[in-house]
């Protein structure tokens, strides 16, 4: 607890150091949050009304351009294929809608064994991230196979596994820098082994309830392995708010779908970002466009 | 599901992009291709001359049912079977150059064979005949379909003359045959009426009218005769109740009858008269005188009797005079003694005829029956040799129609071109196709695969089928680098492409100016 009080506290004071205001009010939206003991909820001093300038000011480290950003297939916004960065906005706007304009934890998993939701689920995230007054906090839970640290080219030493089990790991240790203003990462760790423990653990539950109620601009999204090859994913979803199924196009059939959609559950999946889907360059026919 | 054209076209295309080198690679394969199979394909050429088959002409109508023109209904079959004929095939051999290079019998059998697979004959409509020739060179299919035209005609005008003169002779022949015949059977007739000149026609009824005449005569004749018979008994009585001399006719008789005169008047007188009167007493000395005189007569004649009876004389008795009606009896009897007689050799006469007349009519009916059959041969033979006599003179006719070339005659309708363009497959369609193919053929192949690939390239089957809301459709990301990469490979594509073009263009460039 105290490591946990710690690292707000050095958060707190870092933010304050910035000229951030105070962190107050209480969060008391999802099933997540009411885990939390009502004592824990209130030694925190948890801000929800973070200002855009106050979010100018967070350190975000080096930034990466937008030609790294390219390589990367992230999407910033000034791209030239600005329909991909506007796909992500509409789909921003559409989870903002659905939520009501709280903040949510989401989770996004692919319906293909193999096919990985990480892009889709950075891409997200970087989404949330171009609006000045959102943050945006990506938390990688492909234990087994973890890619975004090495797209982010992060020096991921210590992640979420090793938070979970190191009690001298605080949460801001784990927070890393992404390079992409606004946006904040937890990598996967270290320690890979029965994984599925590491989740079930009331100490994750804290974490994301943590995470979720500490900044009320803040949007969690989890990315997960394919739900059909993971058992991680299927508690992951008890975690969630919602679930965002990726759904490459021309890799999955009708039945991968269905299967994916049935263990999600339908109150948790929100719906399916269909994506990958190759494109036609400039093509400009009369009567109907390609877009 | 159905999906909206717009959708499926969109998916398409960005399979298509997605594929272009695999695409472009096969368009290059398939076009270039098609190209090198246009340029080495061989070319067609094809010569094509029409004949009229004109069998309704102005003779037809004005020569209905004497002469038979000469009738061709499948024209098509009828020639090829002239045409692909060895005569005809054996000239075209010729006259198209194949023999200028000697081949060998064996040689000029396959290219007779190579000749026939490549003659079309058909027929257009009701009488027109196409004869087609395709070849690799224009001037011989040209020259191949003219000469098969025109050897043709030349050989249906040939065997029509050729038909129509067998045909007459074949007449000819047979009218000889039953002239012959005829000839022989009249020979045989005229010998026979030599043999029995009296056997003609109608003979026998001419015979048995004389028999029947001859019996009616006969019967007659015997008719007469028993008349005569008859007629010679009775006066045969006659003449034996009558006297053969008569005494009332002597001066005795004269004198007794004008004694009864006197005597008749006498008493007569006496009536009136006395004894006394005179002419009673001259009547009476007349009387006296007269009985007289008759005593006188008897005397003398006792007189002479009896001096021819002693002298042997014959007495004549002047007083005596014969009987005329016996003399009339005797006159008639002798007549008919003398008809009689007539009458019996006539009738043996006429019976004798009879028999002879029997003898004939029996011979006669020998003869009718060996003259009719010979009549019968006779007249059988003639109506067959009139009616051949006939038939050669429609089969004379016929034979000048087909020699004027009136009946059936083919006609050179459109005679054969020299062909500037070649046929059927050319360089154009192989190059145009290898375009299109190349184009279509991958492309279909990817439409294929989107119709049988179960995975999902539709958002729309998801919101649809499984009734999944889908948040966003996101196209793929290009970084920088593969944006490069992917003008770097468009570019390449590109320079392929024209580069078939070009190749395309240059060919036909060689094709159109005939350097190829």
């Amino acid at each position: 607890m105290s490591k946990i009080e710690d690292a707000l506290n050095k958060a707190r004071a870092t933010r304050k150091n910035a000229g951030s205001g105070e962190l107050r009010a209480v969060h008391d939206r999802s099933n997540v949050r009411d885990l939390i003991p009502g004592s824990n909820n209130d030694s925190y001093e948890i801000n929800h009304n973070t200002s855009s300038k106050e979010i100018a000011l967070i350190d975000n480290g080096e930034i990466l351009d937008n030609k790294k950003l390219s390589e990367l297939k992230v999407i910033y916004s000034e791209m030239k294929d600005h329909k991909v960065a506007n796909s992500y906005r509409d789909l921003r706007t559409k989870l903002i809608q659905k939520s009501q304009g709280r903040n949510f934890i989401a989770m996004v998993t692919s319906c293909v064994p193999g096919t990985d939701s990480s892009t889709t689920a950075l891409n997200l995230s970087t989404a949330f991230s171009f609006d000045k007054s959102k943050t945006s906090l990506l938390i990688d839970c492909n234990l087994n196979s973890s890619r975004l640290d090495a797209i982010l080219g992060l020096d991921a030493d210590v992640g979420l596994t090793d938070y979970l089990e190191n009690e001298d790991i605080t949460v801001e240790d784990i927070l890393k820098k992404t390079g992409i203003k606004r946006l904040k990462m937890i990598p996967a760790g270290t320690a890979r082994e029965t994984s599925t423990e590491y989740f079930t653990s009331l100490k994750m539950r804290k974490l994301i309830a943590d995470l979720l109620s500490r900044y009320s601009d803040r949007y969690i999204f989890i990315d997960s392995p394919p739900i059909a090859e993971s058992a991680d994913t299927r508690i992951l979803v008890e975690l969630c708010d919602f679930v965002l199924l990726v759904v490459p196009y021309g890799k999955a059939t009708k039945s991968r779908i269905k299967d994916a959609a049935e263990a999600i559950g339908e109150d948790k999946l929100l719906g399916v970002v269909f994506n990958d889907i190759p494109k036609f360059p400039r093509l400009r026919i009369p009567g109907f466009s390609t877009s | 599901m159905r999906l909206p054209f717009e959708e499926l076209l969109k998916v398409l295309l960005g399979e298509v992009y997605a594929r272009r080198n695999a695409v472009l690679t096969m368009f290059v394969f398939i076009s270039l291709i098609m190209l090198a199979v246009g340029t080495v394909w061989p070319k067609k050429y094809t010569a094509s001359a029409i004949i009229l088959a004109d069998d309704s002409n102005i003779l037809q109508p004005l020569m209905q049912g004497t002469a038979e023109a000469t009738h061709v209904t499948d024209y098509a079959a009828n020639a090829t079977e002239i045409i692909l004929g060895e005569k005809i095939m054996g000239k075209i051999l010729h006259d198209a150059e194949w023999m200028k290079a000697n081949p060998t019998e064996l040689e000029q059998a396959k290219i007779k064979e190579q000749i026939k697979k490549r003659v079309k004959i058909s027929n257009l409509g009701n009488n027109l005949l196409k004869i087609e020739y395709e070849d690799s060179d224009p001037t011989r299919a040209y020259v191949t379909a003219k000469r098969m035209a025109e050897l043709f005609i030349d050989e249906g005008e040939k065997s029509k003359t050729k038909e129509s003169q067998a045909a007459y002779d074949f007449i000819e022949r047979q009218v000889n045959e039953y002239l012959a015949k005829l000839t022989k059977v009249e020979e045989e007739l005229r010998k026979f009426r030599s043999n029995n000149p009296d056997s003609r026609v109608g003979l026998e009824a001419d015979v048995s009218n004389r028999i029947s005449r001859l019996q009616t005569d006969i019967e007659q004749a015997k008719m007469a005769l028993r008349e005569a018979l008859i007629k010679k008994d009775s006066l045969q009585e006659q003449l034996s109740g009558e006297a053969a001399i008569t005494i009332s006719q002597s001066r005795e008789g004269q004198y007794r009858s004008k004694i009864a005169d006197l005597q008749t008047k006498l008493e007569t007188l006496r009536l009136d008269y006395k004894e006394t009167y005179p002419d009673i007493i001259r009547l009476k000395h007349q009387i006296e005188d007269l009985k007289q005189a008759m005593q006188e007569e008897v005397h003398q004649r006792e007189e002479a009797r009896n001096v021819a009876k002693n002298s042997g004389k014959p007495y004549i008795d002047e007083a005596i005079i014969l009987n005329p009606l016996y003399q009339q009896l005797r006159s008639d009897a002798s007549a008919t003694e003398t008809q009689i007689m007539t009458l019996k050799a006539r009738i043996s006469e006429m019976n004798k005829m009879l028999e002879t007349q029997y003898d004939r009519a029996r011979k006669i009916h020998d003869n009718e029956a060996a003259l009719s059959k010979l009549t019968r041969n006779y007249q059988v033979n003639q109506e067959i040799y009139q009616d051949l006599l006939r038939r050669r003179e429609r089969a004379r006719v016929s034979k000048s129609l087909d020699q004027e070339n009136q009946g059936l005659t083919f006609k050179i309708q459109e005679p054969a071109k020299i062909p500037l363009l070649p046929t059927g497959l050319r360089f154009m369609h192989f190059a145009l196709a290898g375009l299109v193919l190349g184009m279509v053929i991958p492309i279909g192949l990817i439409y294929v695969m989107l119709q049988i690939d179960p995975r999902i390239r539709f958002s729309k089957i998801i919101s649809d089928d499984l009734g999944l809301p889908v948040l966003a459709e996101i196209n793929q990301i290009t970084s920088y680098s593969e944006e490069r990469s992917e003008k770097i490979n468009n570019i390449i594509l590109s320079i392929v492409f024209l580069l078939v073009i070009s190749v395309y263009a240059y060919i036909s460039w060689l094709k159109f100016t005939g350097q190829l």
